[in-house]
Parts: structure tokens; C-alpha cells; sequence
């Protein structure tokens, strides 16, 4: 056990040593701030509501059909704001001023960002040891290879988990400094499958992130099995980013198909059976695409596995 | 004595093709054994599979008795190598990279850490990026990554590829001392001959993936072998006359010299003869040609079988 935080400090070491790895965490604080900047300078949904906030609420209801009355082309985008605003009125409940929680929760969609460092990360993690020649020192010290490729594979999620927690945070801290924030865990309102309901924010960041995170680990473990078994970081890293774009355009091209909710991408996405949303393809379950989601995870860490501790490290 | 290091028939084949065929020798502690053969003979595969870099198709290895193939771990304990070009993080430091390697294996303290950084003589330098290190402060680097965990086995993959002649003879005397005074076997492979004979004991040929001979270097003691001597001498006519006259040897001329094989113990006697004559000598060149003589008879003039 000693010997194997040994490996994860290495692998930890060999990461924070270079700049390119800092360079992530830059550009995540750096576009998490520049939204924040958006949000503030150009957003007018940021008013706050005063003691009368009930005749406020009306009020603007009243203009909103109006809106809607006047508008034909997009006159029902009114409709999801009207119904939010009775839902306020009818529970009595007094809308909360935009704060670091919620503008967090926007920013869940950043998760993507972190999963491209990650990939970035898991797909030249073993094949940089090939291209820089280490790996013949790594693997000629008395340490099985399925232990380095293991320590390694942990070390990406160690990474990925430090960043998400990184993005987080920084979402807080400009948030908080942009537009202050309502205590330690307020609750808010957002539609749920069955209409509007109340929830802690905390909660719904929680399973935003965690749901994003599902999505994270398994490309980012099709990355790393790509760099293993082909030992080159561009094709793992390239073909990585272009799964990720390009698999709900795949399931979607196929979606006609019944086989089609076997796709990795098809899957991937567990916000499809959140809120009020409906799944890519009819009949599949939240059960069913962990299952799936299952089976191609421990696909890939055995190819990974089969790959590094079977084959020969020949010469360049 | 128990070798350091034995091979028993091993083989490899990748694919149909066989590019290592029955190789079969010991190293023992001590020595320093040459491993010598043309580019692409298979002295690099054959130095993968002695560290488990890569499998051995058949036949096996055996560290200080320990088989490679079936205890990896333990067997391996004992080794320390350079495969190839000395490789190491070039965006660390030579320290943090020796950390690194040295966290691998339980038990080396940083004073084992600075003894060897000593040893290589990279105090200097060992704060720096090892990117920006010369070819000869990489290749101490590697040495030093090697030596960490005392191994008694040393294995150098053409160690003294790309470096100056005072580099050279740098790792010729450390390679030596290394052999000597801590009784580590050292395998230095390497494609040419006048490089390796200097530093070696013994010298393993190896052409095709199979072992062509196993020859010890013979050095100044060694009485018995016939030497090549030179002999730059005025008039050259005369001494070849006089040469042949006094001892039953015969005598040519190569490049203006006087050339003879013959015993050491002669060598007095025929400058003795030839001052008796009182011809003028200018110089006596020895060279124990029989190992290039065999070197070459053996992979041929062309090295790249």
C-alpha cells in the first residue's frame, strides 16, 4: 500500500511539473470568470425583488401575456417564465436574487470543459511515457505492470475530481464577489418531472455535476484505453474529443434503429431521464443505460489492462 | 561461483520470424561483458528480455538464480539498466527524476540519492531541467537511475553512443571501478569494437540473433598469444633481411613498417638484433589484432548484415 501511494505521488509529481497541466486550470478560472462577467454586465434577469414582491410579480406576469399575446412567432417562450412566477405566488414563496449558487448551477454545463482536460490527460498519461522512452525505466523496477497502469488510471480521476472541485469553486468565489450569495445552501425553484417544485440548490448542483461526471470518467477511460493499446496520445486524444462531440449526432443518425440505444453515446447523457426530459431512443430506462454504461466501462480498463501488461515494449 | 546473470537457450521470435536463436551464456560478479555485434543483430532485444521488457519465447534467464520470466519482481530487484538512449523526464529535474525512480523501490534514502549523484559526478548540474542537459550529463543521469537500488547487475545499452572520447573514457573508468571495487557484473553492449575491448573482460559476438563466440580480452599478461609489432625502421630492406636471418619468423613491410607476428617474450631480442645492425628505430607498435582479426572475420566487412 505505502509503495502504492509512492506511484500515485510520482504520477501526481509528473503532472503538476508541467506547465501545459496549470494551463487547464487557468483557462477553466478564466472562462468560468468571463461568464460571470456576461452574466453581469449584460443580463437583465437579475432583478431583485423588494418586500411588495407579490404585486412585482403580477406585474410583470401581466406584461409577459401581453408579450405573448402580441408575439406569435415566439410568444410561448413567455409561457415557461408565467408559470414559474404563479408557481411563486401560489406557494407563497418570495423569489430569491441570482446569487453564487445558481450562477454554479448554470455553469454545471462547464463540466464539458473539465472533461476535455481530462481526456487531454488520460490519453497521454501512459503513451507520453512511450514517447518520452521512460517507460523503459518505469516497468524495469520490481513493480507489476498491472500496478503502474492502475496507479496511473487512478491518477486521472484523482485529476479529474481535483478539477471538478476547482470549477466549482472558482464558480462560488466569482459568483459570490459578482452577485453575492443567500446563505449556505438556499432553496430554489426549477421544473422537475412533475412541474415546478422547491429543492435545495446545493442538492441540484450535486446532481448536476455528478450526472456530468458520469460522462467524464467514461470518456475519459475510452481515452486512456486508446493511448494504451495504441501508445500514441494524439489519436487517443483526437478520436476522445471526437466521440464526445460527435456522439449524439451518431445516436441521433441512428436513433431509428432499436440497436442504436446500445451505442456507448446513447448513454452516456443521464440527464436525459432528469426533470421533464425524454430519453434519445423510447424504452430505455435509467437502469438500463448504467448497465450499458457498466459494460463498456469494464471493456475498456480490460482492453487497457490486456494491452499494457501482455504486450512487449519494443524499440521505437 | 553462481553467475550474476545466465541465459539458457533463449530464444525469440515475433511473428514466424526467429531473431533470437539459442543464446546461451553466464556473466558473473565481478566482470565486465562485452556484448558486441553489428546494428540490428538483436543485442537490444536480448538486453529487453534480460529485464522483462519483453517476453522470451523460449528458454529462459536466470538473475542470481532467479528466473526473469517466472519471478519478475525478485529477479529484476537485482538489476539496474540503461535500455537504449538514458530517457528521463526533461521537465524535471535530475534530482526529482533520481527522487522519482528512487520512490519506485522501498529503502533508498536521499543520502543513497547523493552518493550516487557523487559517484556519476552531476553535483553540479543536478538542480537543472534535464531537458537542458548535454548527451554526456544524460547519460551520467541514467548510470545514476541505474545504480539507486545497488543492483548487482548492471546493464548499459551502447552507453558511450554520442558521446566525445573524454566522455568515453569517463564511463570506461567508472564502469571499471564499478567492477572492481563493488563486484557489480556490468553488460555493456555496443556495435564497435575498439570501444568496448578497452573496458571488458569478456566479449560475447553476437550476429543474427545467435552467439557467434564468447572471447576473453586478452591483456599484457597474457604471454602465449601471438602480437602484431610494428616496427618503423631505416632502411627497411635491411631489417627485413636481418630479421629473417636471426629468428625463424618471417617479416613483411605495411606502410613503410616493419611487420611481424610473434611472441612478447621475442620482442627484446629482435630490437636487440636490429641495434646490433645499427639500423635506426623510430617506434614499436604492439597490437593484439586477434580479436579484430575475429571480429571481422566473423560479422564481415559489412556490418549491416
Amino acid at each position: 500500500m505505502r509503495n502504492f501511494f509512492s506511484l500515485i505521488n510520482n504520477e501526481q509529481i509528473k503532472l503538476y511539473s508541467r506547465f501545459s497541466t496549470w494551463s487547464m486550470y487557468i483557462i477553466l478560472a478564466g472562462i468560468i470568470l468571463a461568464s460571470g462577467l456576461i452574466t453581469f454586465f449584460f443580463s437583465d434577469g437579475l432583478e431583485e425583488y423588494g418586500d411588495n414582491w407579490r404585486e412585482e410579480l403580477q406585474a410583470k406576469n401581466e406584461e409577459y401575456l401581453e408579450m405573448q399575446a402580441e408575439d406569435e412567432v415566439f410568444g410561448d417562450l413567455y409561457a415557461y417564465d408565467i408559470a414559474k412566477n404563479e408557481y411563486y405566488l401560489e406557494n407563497d414563496i418570495k423569489p430569491l436574487s441570482y446569487d453564487a449558487w445558481q450562477f454554479a448551477l448554470e455553469n454545471a454545463g462547464l463540466t464539458m470543459l473539465v472533461s476535455l482536460f481530462t481526456i487531454i490527460v488520460a490519453a497521454s498519461i501512459v503513451s507520453s511515457e512511450f514517447k518520452w522512452g521512460t517507460i523503459k525505466l518505469l516497468l524495469i523496477r520490481p513493480i507489476s505492470r498491472g500496478k503502474i497502469l492502475w496507479t496511473k488510471y487512478v491518477n486521472v480521476l484523482i485529476f479529474s475530481i481535483s478539477m471538478l472541485i476547482f470549477s466549482f469553486l472558482i464558480n462560488l468565489i466569482i459568483g459570490a464577489i459578482l452577485f453575492g450569495i443567500n446563505g449556505l445552501s438556499p432553496n430554489i425553484v426549477i421544473e422537475g418531472a412533475n412541474g415546478f417544485e422547491q429543492v435545495s440548490v446545493v442538492s441540484e448542483i450535486l446532481t448536476k455535476y455528478g450526472l456530468n461526471m458520469v460522462n467524464l470518467i467514461i470518456m475519459a477511460t475510452f481515452a486512456f484505453m486508446i493511448s494504451t493499446l495504441f501508445r500514441n496520445n494524439s489519436m487517443a486524444i483526437g478520436l476522445a474529443i471526437f466521440l464526445m462531440f460527435a456522439g449524439d449526432i451518431i445516436v441521433s443518425f441512428l436513433s431509428k434503429y432499436d440497436w442504436a440505444k446500445f451505442i456507448l453515446f446513447a448513454n452516456t447523457n443521464l440527464n436525459q431521464y432528469m426533470g421533464n426530459q425524454s430519453p434519445v431512443i423510447d424504452g430505455m430506462t435509467l437502469g438500463f443505460s448504467i448497465t450499458v454504461l457498466v459494460v463498456y466501462y469494464i471493456i475498456f480498463l480490460l482492453v487497457s489492462w490486456l494491452s499494457f501488461t501482455r504486450r512487449d515494449v519494443a524499440g521505437h | 561461483m553462481q553467475p550474476a546473470m545466465q541465459l539458457k537457450n533463449v530464444n525469440k521470435s515475433i511473428g514466424k520470424k526467429k531473431i533470437i536463436k539459442d543464446l546461451s551464456f553466464e556473466i558473473y560478479p565481478g566482470e565486465v561483458f562485452g556484448f558486441l555485434g553489428p546494428n540490428g543483430a538483436g543485442k537490444t532485444t536480448t538486453i529487453r528480455m534480460m529485464v522483462g521488457l519483453m517476453k522470451i519465447s523460449a528458454g529462459d534467464i536466470l538473475i542470481n538464480g532467479v528466473s526473469v520470466s517466472k519471478n519478475y519482481k525478485q529477479a529484476v530487484r537485482q538489476v539496474g539498466a540503461i535500455v537504449e538512449n538514458p530517457e528521463m523526464y526533461p521537465f524535471m529535474s535530475g534530482w526529482k527524476n533520481l527522487k522519482h525512480f528512487a520512490r519506485m523501490i522501498p529503502g533508498i534514502t536521499d543520502e543513497r540519492i547523493k552518493e550516487v549523484i557523487a559517484l556519476v559526478g552531476l553535483e553540479k548540474a543536478i538542480h537543472e531541467k534535464v531537458g537542458k542537459y548535454s548527451l554526456g550529463m544524460r547519460q551520467r543521469i541514467g548510470v545514476a537511475q541505474a545504480l539507486l537500488h545497488n543492483p548487482s547487475i548492471l546493464i548499459l545499452d551502447e552507453p558511450t553512443n554520442g558521446l566525445d572520447p573524454a566522455g568515453i573514457r569517463e564511463i570506461r573508468q567508472y564502469i571499471r571501478k564499478l567492477a572492481e571495487e563493488e563486484n557489480v557484473a556490468v553488460i555493456v553492449s555496443s556495435h564497435l569494437l575498439s570501444e568496448i575491448e578497452l573496458m571488458c573482460d569478456r566479449i560475447g559476438i553476437i550476429k543474427n540473433g545467435e552467439l557467434v563466440t564468447v572471447e576473453k580480452v586478452a591483456d599484457e599478461s597474457n604471454e602465449d598469444q601471438d602480437l602484431q609489432v610494428l616496427i618503423e625502421v631505416s632502411p627497411i630492406d635491411t631489417a627485413v633481411k636481418v630479421i629473417e636471418d636471426a629468428f625463424n619468423i618471417s617479416a613483411s613491410i605495411e606502410e613503410n613498417k616493419l611487420a611481424i607476428k610473434t611472441k612478447k617474450e621475442i620482442i627484446p631480442q629482435i630490437i636487440q638484433e636490429l641495434v646490433k645492425h645499427q639500423l635506426e628505430i623510430y617506434e614499436v607498435v604492439t597490437n593484439n589484432a586477434s580479436l579484430e582479426d575475429k571480429f571481422f572475420e566473423m560479422i564481415g566487412e559489412n556490418t549491416i548484415a
